[in-house]
Order: C-alpha cells, then structure tokens, then sequence
C-alpha cells in the first residue's frame, strides 16, 4: 500500500470521528504496545505509535514529554490533534495526540521497529519555554509583593520521576519565589491515584506509598532550592479531585504534587 | 633502542637524544627516563612542556608558570608506600599513565617502583608481590585497584542499604574471594579495577552548566562547606565529589596515608591541579593544531568558559571548524591538507551522525526513550572536553554483558536486584558485570554499569581507555561504539573519527 494511500486512510478514518472531536476533541485512554517508527529527520525526530484496541486506530503519540520504551506497554492519555492532522498530514504515519501523556508501565510486550516509509517525522524543536538559563546566568528574582500561590508538578503513572523539560521549570520558579519572598510555609503535598481503573483490560491503581514518595521528592528539591527545613511541610493523600484545567487531560492532574506557598 | 623519546620534553629533545640513543648499554644505565616523574624528584615542573606520543605532541601548561616542587605536596610520598600524587598522573601522559609507561616502569625497576604498591597497584596486595602476573592488570590493562565497601557508603560517610545482592562469578585477580581483601572479609570490599583518571582541565570537570541534573530531574546537591553545587562529573562512580575529597580519598588508598593532611597541603594539591590544562598541541601529519584557524592545544582550554553546552553559537568541537575551510588551503603538504580535511569530517560525524541510541541506563532511561535517534554529542554535549554538562553517568555496555567486550581477566559479579526495588533498566533484575560503576556508590539498581563520561582531551598520550582499558587505541574506541549502537560507519567514517579524537 502507497504511503500516499495511507495517509488518505488515515485521515479519511480521521474524518469520521472529526465532527465530534473539532470542537473539543474527548479525552482517550487506553493501554498499548508502542511501535518506533525510525523516521530520520535529525536529533530526536524518531516516531512512537500506539493503537487503541478498543477503536483499531493507530495514534501518533511521540508528542508526549516521556516518550516510550521499547518491550515495555504504555498509558496513553490524550487528545486527538485534528485540526492539525486534516491540514498538515500525518507525519508519523497515526493520527497525533497533543496534548498527550505516555506512561511507561512495567508490563511487557513486543518490541516492534518499523522504518521509515516515508513518513518525514517531526523535526526536534525545543520550546524555549522549556529551557533555563545556565547556570552562570545571574538569576532575576521575582518583585513583591508576594501573595499565596500554588503550583502543581503532573506526574506519569506509578512514578516520582521528575520529569526533564518540565518539572524543572515549575521547580526553578519555585525556587526563584521562595528565595525572594522567603514565605512562611511551603506545604508540599503529594497525591497517587489509588482507586483502581480498567483500562484496556489492564486494571491500574497507583501504589499509596507513590504520594508520599512524590511529595518527598518535590520537597528535596526545593531545600536544594532554598526552601529551609522549617518552611517545608509534607503531606500526601490518595485520589484527589483533578485540577480544573479544561484544556489539559484531568486524570493526569490527579497525578500531582500541590505547592503552596503561604505568608 | 630510541623509542622512549616519544615521551621526553621536546625542550631536551635534543639533549635526550643524546643521550639515549647511544646503545643498550647507555640504556640499561639509566634506568630512570627523562619523561618520568618520580616523588620527591626536586625537579622544576615546567609552566609549558610538550612530549612526543603516538600520534604527535601533548602539551601541558600550568597557569601561573614553573612549579618548584620541593615541597609541593603533589609531587611529594605523602604516604607510605613511596608514591606521590604525579606517580599516577604523569604530565607524559596526559596526566594519567599509560600502559607503555607501566611497562616502561616495570622494566627499569624490576618491579620496584611505588607504581607498584602492593595495595592497588597489584591485583591483591595477597599476591607475591616479586611477580609480574600479580601485576598483570596494571600492566595488560593499566588497571588499578579500587577497593570499595560492601555495603555501600554514600561520599559524605553514610551507610548506604543497596538494591542487589552481589556475587562473585569469577575473579583471576583472587581480591574479591580474599580472606582479607574480599566481599566475605571482615572489612567486605568490592575490588574493580579503573583506569586513572587524568589530572588536568578541572575546571571542566568540577563546574556545572544548569542547576538540575535531568538523568533524576532534581537541583545538583549543595556542598554545605563552599555553598556551590557539586558538578557530579567526579570520578568514575562519584564516589568524590570535591577535588578535596577526591585529594583525601586517594591520599589515604593510593598513597596509603590515614593521616590528614594539612588545610594549606590539601590546598596547594587544588591550587595545582586547578592550574594544569591538557591538549594534544601538534599532529605527525596535520601538523600544528592551532594552525589554519583551528584552536586544538591546552592554551584554548585554559582560557575559555568551563561547563558550556553545545548549541547553535558553540558547536562541539568548533575548535577544528575552520580546518573545513581556509585551515585546508594554507596547509603545507597534500599529506597535511588531507589529514585536516579528515578531522573536519570527523567533527561533523560527532555532530551530525545521528543513529539509534538503545538501552543505555541514564540516557534512554530518561524521557527520550529507548530507542532514541541522536549523534554521539548528545551524551559528549560539553563544548572543550566532550563530557556531560550534566553529570555525566551513563551505561555506554564497556562494563556490562552483553555488550562489554569479553575480558576474562577481569572480576564478574553477579548483581540480583530486590524485587522491591526498580530493576536496571535494560538489563533487568539480573546483571552479570565487571565494574558495578555508579551502583557501588548509590546502591540502586537502576545505577548499576554507569560509568561517568570523562575528559576527551589529551586522549592519544594516555591509552587504553575506557574505564576497564578495554579500547586499547582510539580506533578500538570507534570501533566498539560501531559494534554497540550498529551505526554503519564506514571505514573512512572511522578514519576519520579517529583522527579526531587524535587532536584532542
């Protein structure tokens, strides 16, 4: 079959679903075995597939942060990028999801590689919003005066990993505001979704200990940060309420540490 | 036999020539070659002093000009096996030692030298001492003993509760089935066996780019005593992480000194070693590397900004660019011409050359996946020496089965991970190795294998390489990360490659 073709298909099948999702794509979740397709459009620029069972439509979803590991089956919560996909095609050869969030499950699978038929891939482009200063860069405090905030940190499943181009970034402004206002309390507060999901069959519940062992983790970095053992106050709990966040994917917020600083 | 002159000061090139060209019996007289340093020589260390190798000269400069080491802790046996800090940092060698040197050694002292302590520099000091296979690791490999506690101790002297069991498969060296110096003993230490690391563009080494480490995703640890984070690029495993521990740890193991030393010793040894820089300055058949635009030589390092990432404005190894330009058109010789012309091919296959990068705990290990497309500056990021602006442990294989080239001389352990406890990432719950790496500092699983990335400079004064001396020239280096990533290079491709990491 022509990639041409393919691609038609692709978007032909996209289609049926498009009057529902233009508006406000719906939330997708199901559990699969990641394919990598080795497209060659530079660093970084390789595709990771995932198809949803419950459908048989194969999704693009190399545009989470945490992109999968080979043998190894992955969560993937996302939205469909329709717009996107009807006008530029698809690079990778599935429909994308963005935002999307990929989680690394310990259950294996196959490990499959496809090359690149034709597809282009995405050329890697870093966000500039994801990159911090180095550090010789003397940093910019921020100015008062200094209210209440609070910020949160997403995590994937079943993990406390602080997750490169992107949690650093919230933790570095955290750090810039604690050192400037020098807040009565940080409370640090670490959630794990414990209730049991069925998702593609699988059935997936974070373990209780994965809030407190977040929430540690968030606190260790804001003392390196700055933060004193007498600001930081730890706490954790089990299957919050999402943040309310209509853009991004709520069951993913559950997955969180909340800081907030307090004067 | 002239060959020792590759090493000699080309300042008393000349004058060496003389005198060690003059027969074997003007060579068994002098015993002591000119390039070596031997403590307590007395001996003037040069502000700038260049020495022939393999592949042309190695320049090394102290900021700040000639060192009279009377009394220069550095160059001083601190301890009590004889040895000085410069024993095991020859500036010959990059200020490492390379294996010709141990040979060279072991045949003008019949063993003798405090290169040879019994405690590192033989593969048990339970071995007799007289013979040379109780030697051999130091002399096949250019080895020596790192003899590190079992269970665990974090840098700062805290206990460490390890992830995995760990077993001893094999062990030609006998260490680490010893009675006294093994895992069962009764102080239980895990011998491996590493490679010294060069003394030479710290600054490189103990600075940071960014504040957070991305292999963990948290800020880098703050050192209470100086309130500056610690870079993390330190030895090997970590297992230091200031030149100042680093100065304590190997005065008490290589030196054998449990005494401490004084604050203004211990700050002459830093303040030295803060000071020296380490380049190969001259090429047999590229000629000069600063020549034609490019700026290769130790001069370069000394001046320019530690910890940078490469990018857009700093490409790696931006040093040798212009060799693909105007350096080409005013070489002297077709012959010259051509070898510039290679390096500059070389650079752009470091950068561009892009191919799988798999199951390498502590890079695919991060968000990038496994496998990740990318070129060999995505881990060598650091512009000058090729480290890692982050610090830099890694799992490249050199240390693990499968994919660690067979080596029946070394130690195999045997690592069983806890089932409560993540696995090694690629390799799962069992891991057969020769060197535990970063593992035998954290005590995770995950960390087992990784090995930190080193200084690139330099690199043709001081084989083998690798952390276990398993790449013994730098074409064994090309060729085993063709092997473990399948990149397809061509034999110019490797040529070429080589010949870059020649300059260096």
């Amino acid at each position: 079959m022509s990639v041409r073709l393919m691609r038609l298909l692709g978007i032909i099948a996209l289609a049926g679903v498009a009057s529902a999702t233009l508006a406000g794509a719906p939330a997708l979740t199901f559990v699969s075995c990641p394919v990598y397709r080795d497209t060659n459009n530079g660093r970084k620029s390789g595709c990771w597939l995932a198809t949803d069972e419950s459908s048989g439509i194969r999704y693009d979803i190399t545009q989470g942060r945490t992109k999968p590991q080979l043998g190894h089956e992955v969560l993937v919560e996302g939205r469909a990028e329709v717009k996107n996909t009807i006008l530029k095609g698809s690079p990778c050869g599935g429909i994308p999801l963005a935002p999307v969030v990929v989680s690394v499950l310990s259950s294996l699978c196959p490990s499959f590689m496809l090359p690149a038929e034709g597809y282009p891939g995405r050329r890697f482009v870093l966000d500039p919003k994801l990159v911090l200063q180095p550090a010789e860069v003397p940093e910019a405090l921020p100015p008062p005066p200094y209210a209440p905030r609070t910020w949160s940190i997403e995590f994937t499943f079943q993990s406390d990993f602080l997750q490169y181009q992107y949690s650093e970034v919230i933790l570095d402004e955290v750090g810039r505001y604690i050192r400037a206002s020098h807040p009565r309390e940080v409370a640090v507060v670490g959630y794990a979704v414990t209730r049991p999901r069925i998702i593609s069959e699988h059935v997936l519940a974070e373990t209780p200990e994965l809030a407190r062992d977040r929430a540690e983790m968030v606190a260790l970095a804001l003392r390196r940060l700055g933060a004193t053992e007498s600001m930081v106050h730890v706490s954790w709990h089990e299957n919050p309420a999402p943040l309310p966040d209509p853009q991004g994917l709520p069951e993913v917020s559950r997955r969180r540490v909340d800081i907030r600083l307090a004067y | 036999m002239c060959h020792r002159l590759r090493f000699v000061p080309l300042s008393l090139t000349l004058i060496a020539h003389a005198a060690l060209c003059t027969g074997a019996a003007a060579e068994s007289q002098a015993p002591i070659t000119p390039y070596w340093w031997s403590a307590n020589s007395g001996r003037v260390f040069q502000g700038r002093s260049s020495y022939r190798d393999a592949t042309g000269t190695l320049t090394v400069i102290h900021v700040g000009g000639d060192v009279d080491t009377r009394g220069q802790p550095f160059f001083t046996a601190l301890g009590r096996n004889g040895r000085a800090c410069v024993t095991c940092h020859q500036p010959a060698d990059g200020m490492s030692i390379s294996v010709a040197t141990i040979q060279a050694r072991w045949r003008a002292t019949a063993g003798k030298d405090p290169l040879f302590a019994a405690v590192d520099g033989s593969n048990c000091p339970s071995l007799p001492q007289a013979e040379a296979s109780s030697h051999s690791l130091l002399l096949q490999r250019g080895l020596f003993r790192i003899a590190r506690p079992w269970p665990p101790r974090a840098p700062d002297g805290a206990a460490v509760t390890p992830q995995f069991r760990i077993e001893v498969l094999h062990d030609p060296s006998g260490c680490n089935l010893d009675p006294t110096y093994g895992l069962r003993s009764t102080h239980p230490m895990v011998s491996v066996f590493r490679r010294p690391r060069p003394v030479g563009n710290l600054k490189y080494v103990t600075n940071y780019g960014y504040i957070f480490e991305p292999k963990n995703g948290l800020p880098l640890p703050i050192d209470p005593r100086t309130g500056l984070r610690y870079s993390g690029n330190l030895m090997a495993d970590q297992r230091d992480r200031t030149l100042e521990e680093q100065a304590r740890d190997a005065l008490a193991t290589h030196l054998q000194r449990p005494e401490p030393l004084s604050a203004v010793q211990m700050q002459q040894i830093i303040d030295f070693e803060s000071r020296i820089y380490v380049a190969q300055s001259n090429d047999h058949v590229g000629g000069s590397l600063s020549d034609g635009g490019a700026e290769g030589g130790p001069d370069a390092l000394a001046a320019a900004k530690p910890a940078v990432l490469n990018g857009p404005g700093q490409p790696q190894w931006g040093e040798f660019a212009a060799w693909d330009r105007t350096g080409n058109t005013e070489s002297s010789s077709e012959a010259e011409r051509a070898f510039r012309a290679s390096v500059a091919r070389g650079v752009k296959l470091f950068r561009d050359r892009t191919f799988l990068i798999t199951d390498s705990a502590g890079l695919n290990s991060m968000n990038f996946g496994n496998p990740t497309r990318d070129s060999c500056k995505f881990c060598h990021n650091m512009t000058r020496t090729g480290m890692d602006v982050a610090p830099g442990q890694v799992d490249l294989g050199t240390t693990n089965e499968p994919f660690a080239d067979p080596a029946a001389d070394l130690p195999l352990f045997k690592l069983t991970c806890d089932p409560r406890y993540p696995p090694q990432p690629f390799l799962g719950r069992v891991v057969y190795t020769h060197d535990p790496g970063f593992a035998l500092t954290t005590g995770k699983c995950a960390d087992i294998g990784k090995i930190t990335i080193q200084d690139m400079r330099g690199l043709a004064a001081r084989p083998p390489y690798f952390s276990n001396g398993s790449a013994r020239t730098l074409r064994d280096i090309i060729d085993y990360y063709d092997r473990r990533y399948d990149i397809g290079l061509s034999e110019q491709d490797k040529q070429d490659l080589t010949n870059l990491l020649s300059v260096l």
